[in-house]
């Protein structure tokens, strides 16, 4: 099996040194580049066609959630993961619909990053567990302090299963191979998701699937 | 400039109390002396009338008496009849007596030219009564013989003289009256003269004091309007700087906030790695470099966590990254997770390019509103609504707390957010009673460019 091959994107010499250090040392991982802000990294993510950009937010010139949308709109194949210190939902939202599938606190254990690697090539979602308890937190105290009612609860079995599905990063076709549907019927359960729970994209349902505790 | 001192405010007062006290005194005596004098005018012309009318009715009685004696002598004389006689004695007798009472009486109110025909009026009486004297005393015989020839030569042309005399008076004591006349209208006139000069002197004083009190007044207009630019100055110097305050503090807070964020936080982190890193490389079974590491690691999460907040808590890096809604939404959360208060936000879509200005003001009014709910209010929930209108932004943040009286009472917090929205051209309300919750609203101008820019199509 060929190694996964990451591009490290940080201003911080210090952070790519370590991060490169750490990801070598696993045995099918490869660091193929780095760069030090947002524009170099879009230019090196053309150069060596990474599978992997491990990408941090507060960069110069061209930010990490800029940049992310840049690359994924040159190459959707490229899986991103956002390695910030930015912890709110706002940061989070933002890199989900920039295309990224993974965030991680810059803080959170090393060995989240090497999980979170592994599970986005395998088309799956990653938040660190400190995001998800966030989220997860936010929207129990929203629930309880408005009376709101738990929207989840107007989904049906059938929706609930396909909801997690595309919250982990399945496609609709995948979705529907998986549940022996057709596409069709999956797209029309995604609309109708998206309408109970009042969302409007993906990245949304991802996000709400993280706070529900739904994925990880 | 100076404030007036004490000294000279009481000085202006006692000059305006001379000047005032003066005029009216002036204008007092004035009068009081106006009034005496009409009295004594008054006084004087009855008197001189009186004076007149009584001697001239003793001078009237005098020439009655002299024609009446003179019928009775000639009646006397020439009516020999002897009864008659002692009556007609009697008769003069009492004439003499009155005559010289009336006599007396003129001679008490004499005046200075009268006293020589006065005089030879006495003296022709005296004479026309020496004269009768002896004839009195005839017989009825002589009275026949020699009585028509004494009417005709002598009693006649005495008595003539007499009357003469006393029309001589008569004629002097309308003289004195007339003089009387003239000398009241001498003393009118005089008075007419100094009425006209006091009421000048009144007049002319009068005026000087208004002079004295206008110019004193505008002078004290003048400097109170000097005094009042001066405030008005100061107070948009103040203004001005307070603002400029409030901009460094913010720039302030920004620089800190960020140089926490992306220097001390960053540095951590990568601390963090490279801890990890070195756990990776020991000895597994070093175990007390195994402990240290992990408290080492523990003391650096901390520190992150510290620094992180500290970073937001001083200026949210969404208000910079996103703009305003994604740091009013961090905020109501915080607010929400520490104190349980239900904060919603109701935004817009807002223009990206709203001035950063604009935004700044309206999350830290927000800031400190919700602040004052957790402080004071005791609220159980906050709406704050955003809306961008045509030209302006509107910021509404309404609590079901306990309210205040918001006319009476304006808290230091209160006071600074509506400086910072009038330093930005905005309005500013605050709507509380107590028991009622409190709504506060904010509408600021947004520069025209700004939206122009942002809504292109609705143009």
């Amino acid at each position: 099996m060929n190694p996964i091959r990451i591009l490290l994107a940080d201003d911080h010499t210090v952070m790519r040194n370590g991060l490169r250090l750490l990801l070598e040392r696993q045995p099918n991982l490869t660091v193929v580049g780095e760069a030090s802000d947002g524009r170099e990294a879009v230019r090196a993510a053309e150069a060596v066609s990474p599978d992997v950009v491990v990408m941090d937010i507060a960069m110069p010139n061209l930010n990490g959630i800029e940049a992310a949308r840049q690359i994924t709109s040159a190459r959707p194949e490229t899986a991103i993961v956002i390695l910030s210190m930015h912890s709110d939902e706002s940061y989070v939202i933002r890199a989900l619909k920039a295309g990224a599938r993974a965030y991680l606190l810059k803080d959170s254990a090393e060995g989240d990053l090497i999980a979170a690697i592994h599970a986005i090539t395998e088309g799956k979602s990653f938040f660190s567990p400190a995001i998800s308890r966030i989220l997860v937190e936010d929207y129990m105290r929203q629930l309880e302090q408005r009376h709101v009612e738990d929207t989840y609860e107007l989904l049906t079995a059938r929706e609930r299963e396909i909801l997690q599905l595309l919250a982990e990063g399945k496609s609709n076709k995948e979705a529907a191979a998986m549940l022996n549907l057709s596409t069709y019927t999956v797209e029309t359960h995604r609309t109708h998701i998206l309408q109970k729970l009042n969302l409007h994209n993906v990245p949304e349902l991802i996000l709400y699937a993280v706070r529900k505790g739904i994925i990880a | 400039m100076l404030p007036a001192e004490p000294a000279a405010k009481s000085r202006t007062r006692l000059v305006l109390l001379a000047g005032f006290g003066g005029l009216l005194a002036l204008m007092a005596v004035g009068g009081f002396d106006a009034i005496q004098v009409l009295r004594q005018i008054q006084t004087r012309n009855v008197q001189i009338r009186q004076a007149f009318l009584t001697r001239d009715r003793a001078l009237e009685h005098i020439r009655a008496s002299l024609y009446l004696s003179g019928t009775v002598v000639r009646d006397y004389l020439l009516d020999p009849e002897p009864a008659g006689a002692a009556e007609q004695l009697r008769q003069l007798q009492r004439l003499k007596s009155e005559m010289a009472t009336s006599m007396d009486a003129y001679a008490a109110s004499l005046s200075t030219g009268e006293a020589e025909p006065v005089h030879a009026l006495r003296t022709g009486l005296a004479e026309y009564w020496t004269v009768l004297q002896p004839v009195l005393r005839w017989s009825p015989q002589e009275r026949r013989e020699h009585g028509y020839d004494f009417v005709q030569r002598q009693l006649l042309p005495r008595r003539a003289t007499v009357l003469a005399l006393a029309d001589k008076i008569a004629a002097l004591n309308e003289q004195e009256l007339n003089g009387g006349d003239e000398r009241l209208e001498e003393t009118f006139g005089r008075f007419r003269r100094r009425l006209l000069l006091m009421l000048a002197a009144t007049l002319s004083c009068g005026l000087l004091l208004a002079a004295v009190a206008a110019s004193h007044i505008l002078r004290l207009e003048r400097q109170s309007a000097a005094r009042y630019r001066q405030v008005v100055h100061a107070q948009s110097e103040l203004k001005d700087l307070s603002a400029r305050l409030v901009q460094a503090q913010e720039e302030e807070r920004r620089a800190i906030s960020r140089e926490l964020h992306d220097e001390v936080g960053q540095s951590l982190s990568a601390l963090l790695m490279e801890l990890g890193n070195l756990a990776a490389v020991a000895p597994r079974d070093l175990e007390p470099l195994q402990r240290h590491l992990e408290s080492i690691r523990k003391l650096a999460e901390s520190s992150v966590q510290v620094a992180r907040n500290m970073s937001l808590l001083l200026r949210p890096s969404m208000l910079d990254d996103f703009g305003l809604v994604p740091a009013l939404e961090w905020q109501a959360r915080e607010i929400s997770k520490r104190s349980g208060i239900a904060v919603s936000v109701d935004a817009d879509e807002l223009s990206d390019d709203l001035p950063d200005d604009h935004n700044t003001c309206v999350y830290r009014v927000v800031q400190e509103a919700l602040h004052n709910c957790v402080r004071h209010a005791q609220a159980r929930s906050v709406r704050i609504g955003v809306r961008q209108q045509k030209g302006r932004i509107v910021l509404s943040i309404q609590d079901d707390g306990k309210g205040f009286e918001s006319l009476r009472v304006r808290g230091l917090g209160l006071v600074g957010m509506e400086e910072r929205v009038h330093h930005l051209g905005g309005a500013f309300e605050v709507k509380s009673e107590p028991g009622h919750g409190t709504l506060l609203t904010v509408e600021l101008p947004v520069n025209h460019s700004h939206e122009s820019d942002t809504h292109p199509a609705s143009r």
